[in-house]
């Protein structure tokens, strides 16, 4: 430390020298990269957003027709005694002629007159779910016959998009679908009141719906799907995942076979999803012989999926909770579980519960696996209440999702963008709730 | 901290509470304690001193077994308490930790409240059978480490809030609740600023009424001020160890002399 091993220059504080400059210039870029990569990320999420908002929140508003229908006994009940079961004899089609007589009824009483209009167009100018519809509804109530109800229908698909933009009078003349006429008969009805477009419950409520009656088709199924899933993987994932994590963390010797197994833990945390797909597949449906497109098939293999995601997480929690934690529970007398149990588990809760909620998050949107157990299958009747609904046939959300963007009908694209909307407020459902839980359990701390 | 408040330098019982006999600890190969007998008397405070490295915080763990969290560990030898061995195969480290309690280096208070931090020691070995006992219970440990005037309005505040000083008599008090019969404490003031190390020593000295006090520490004054015997511990032996007062001022051998004239350690 002598002064002439530095050579001393003098230099002003006011004048920033050369090296300084470039340091603070390195700074600056690294700020400017940071900044554009937030934005470019912002963006992203912004473009996403609108895509989905645009396309996607039309799937909550559907057009439907009111008419007053008149239920001859004649038709649909010969028997007269209002047996259910022998009603049942009269199909869909049966109502589907009631259904045209009535819109053609409820044409000339309006006064409207419309050039060009064919009796099959007035016809198809209803959802071929309108008849589903309204046999349903005599079917649950059969005192309704002989009588005039006034019924909401859902109208052709077509029609529909012609109020949220995706059909004109133009592209109507090049579709086999739909005719100028029937948009003329659209704009007279809603003129007259009967034909109105409003929110769209059933989008969530009902089944899914087959390629030909995009208006008809929601994701009831499919949310009782995903929310049946989500149980199965939550009541089997967390527990075993906690236990499994304190386990190695805590208690179990170091040595290879513990080597072992934490090495197979990281792996399988990477192991693509279809893998455990095909895993399910063997050892759930072809082994171990449990119904194929059942909730309990897709919880265990998703719970397979999720374990390692969770126990990674939970482990790096339980690391994270100071030793001297440890040292001072053992040092008044705690033995290793109640050290464990009172003092460090708690205070790796909420980072064991965010590990949770992220495996959860991941179990839901994941769909690969789901297609290998057949999950993938046109399901339209509700599973059960639990637990005999874990074995009932369903889908799941993101499933629909894919299976809806393989339809050609383009109003399936309006249903899938709402289905991932769906799915979105799922999502931030289930972290709102984690962000809650968190908050929660650290101030009790 | 004057020289005038040094307790007496000479051991008043000549009853052994804790009697280590040829011990030797491993870190896996590492030799860290080398062939150390050192018996602690009843109601007594014994120092041990030493350079950092020296192992004297080893051998204090081994007196309450916590060395058995770390697995490379190995201790042999012999170690009583009351004439039993510690570490007999029967013994369940647990019921030992109760009766030789420990305040470590770092304050290191639950992040529970106030508290529950002192309750939790009675409250899992089942020492009051109601709350009112345990409110007692916690109190007489809060008052014996001279924190009940500070905490007595707020013992449902998180004890992680208080300062230093007071975390390190709070873990005291933790480790005084549990009414143990020995009192371990590794370097208990090395955090604090010299008032709460002041109030800490003087605690101890209170404390040697009623157990039998080890304190390992850095300051050789402290030593000096608050133990009746001392050992000087160097690279894992045990150089001497004796009466404070002997030790300090006329050490039988020449490291210790070198260490506490400070031209060692």
């Amino acid at each position: 430390m002598t002064d002439a091993a530095i050579p001393m220059k003098r230099t002003s504080l006011l004048q920033p020298d050369a090296r300084t400059k470039s340091r603070n210039a390195a700074e600056a870029r690294f700020r400017a990269y940071g900044f554009v990569a937030v934005l470019v990320a912002l963006l992203a999420l912004a473009a996403l957003l609108v895509s989905i908002l645009g396309n996607g929140m039309s799937a909550f508003r559907q057009t439907a027709l009111t008419i007053q229908v008149e239920l001859p006994e004649a038709t649909l009940d010969k028997s007269g005694i209002r047996d259910p079961e022998v009603m049942k004899k009269v199909t869909t089609i049966g109502y589907g002629k009631i259904l045209t007589k009535a819109v053609d009824a409820a044409i000339a009483d309006a006064g409207i007159k419309i050039e060009d209009l064919s009796g099959k167009e007035v016809a198809k100018f209803l959802s071929g779910e309108a008849a589903a519809q309204l046999r349903d509804r005599v079917l649950a109530n059969p005192d309704l016959i002989g009588r005039t109800v006034e019924i909401e229908v859902l109208v052709n698909g077509r029609i529909d998009g012609y109020y949220k933009g995706r059909v004109s009078a133009e592209s109507a003349l090049l579709d086999s679908n739909v005719s100028p006429a029937q948009l003329k008969l659209a704009d007279a009805l809603k003129e007259s009141g009967m034909l109105r477009t409003k929110f769209n419950m059933a989008f969530v409520t009902a089944p899914d719906a087959s390629d030909q009656r995009p208006e008809a088709a929601g994701l009831g199924v499919a949310v009782l799907g995903s929310l049946y899933m989500m149980i199965i993987v939550l009541v089997l994932s967390l527990p075993i995942g906690v236990a499994t994590a304190v386990y190695l963390e805590e208690f179990a010797p170091r040595n290879r076979m513990s080597d072992l197994i934490e090495v197979n833990i990281s792996n399988l945390a990477a192991v693509p999803s279809i893998v455990f797909g095909i895993l399910g597949l063997a050892a759930f449906i072809n082994f171990a012989g449990l119904p194929q497109s059942a909730p309990i098939v897709g919880g265990l293999v998703l719970t397979l999926m999720t374990l390692p995601r969770i126990i990674i997480p939970a482990r790096a929690a339980l690391k994270a909770v100071p030793p001297s934690i440890r040292d001072a529970a053992l040092g008044v007398g705690a033995s290793k579980m109640q050290s464990v149990f009172h003092h460090v588990l708690p205070l790796a809760a909420p980072g064991i519960l965010t590990g949770m909620i992220i495996g959860l998050a991941q179990a839901l949107g994941e769909t690969a696996p789901l297609l290998l157990i057949g999950m993938v299958a046109f399901v339209r009747d509700y599973p059960d209440l639990p637990l005999d609904g874990f074995f009932d046939p369903a889908t799941a959300l993101p499933v629909q999702i894919y299976n809806w963007t393989q339809r050609a009908d383009p109003a399936f694209v309006e249903r899938a963008s709402g289905a991932i909307i769906v799915l979105l407020v799922f999502l931030v459902v289930m972290n709102g709730l984690a962000i809650l839980l968190r908050r929660r359990f650290e101030r009790r701390w | 901290m004057n020289d005038m408040s040094r307790p007496s330098e000479v051991a008043e019982t000549t009853d052994v509470k804790m009697s280590a006999q040829n011990v030797d600890v491993y870190y896996g190969d590492n030799h860290a304690i080398k062939d150390v007998s050192v018996d602690i008397a009843d109601r007594t405070v014994t120092a041990f001193i030493g350079p950092s490295g020296c192992g004297k915080s080893t051998f204090l763990r081994c007196l309450n077994r916590m060395n058995d969290t770390i697995d490379i560990c190995r201790v042999e030898g012999s170690i009583q308490l009351d004439g039993e061995d510690i570490y007999d195969k029967r013994v369940d480290p647990v019921q030992l930790r109760a009766k030789v309690g420990m305040v470590f280096q770092k304050p290191n208070p639950f992040p529970k409240s106030i508290y529950d931090n002192v309750a939790y020691g009675p409250r899992i070995h089942g020492l009051t059978r109601n709350r009112a006992e345990l409110d007692e219970v916690v109190e007489k440990a809060l008052r014996r480490a001279a924190l009940w005037g500070e905490v007595k309005d707020r013992l449902s505040a998180p004890g992680t809030g208080l300062s230093g000083g007071q975390q390190q008599r709070l873990c005291i008090a933790r480790a005084v609740a549990t009414a143990p019969e020995v009192l371990l404490m590794d370097e208990p003031c090395s955090a604090l600023d010299p008032i709460a190390t002041a109030q800490v020593e003087e605690l101890i000295d209170e404390l040697r009424t009623n157990f039998s006090v080890v304190i390992v520490t850095h300051s050789m004054q402290q030593a000096a001020r608050v133990s009746q015997r001392t050992a000087f511990f160097h690279l894992g032996d045990l150089v001497e160890f004796g009466e404070t007062g002997q030790i300090f001022t006329n050490p039988q051998d020449p490291r210790t002399e070198s260490y506490i004239t400070g031209r060692i350690g």
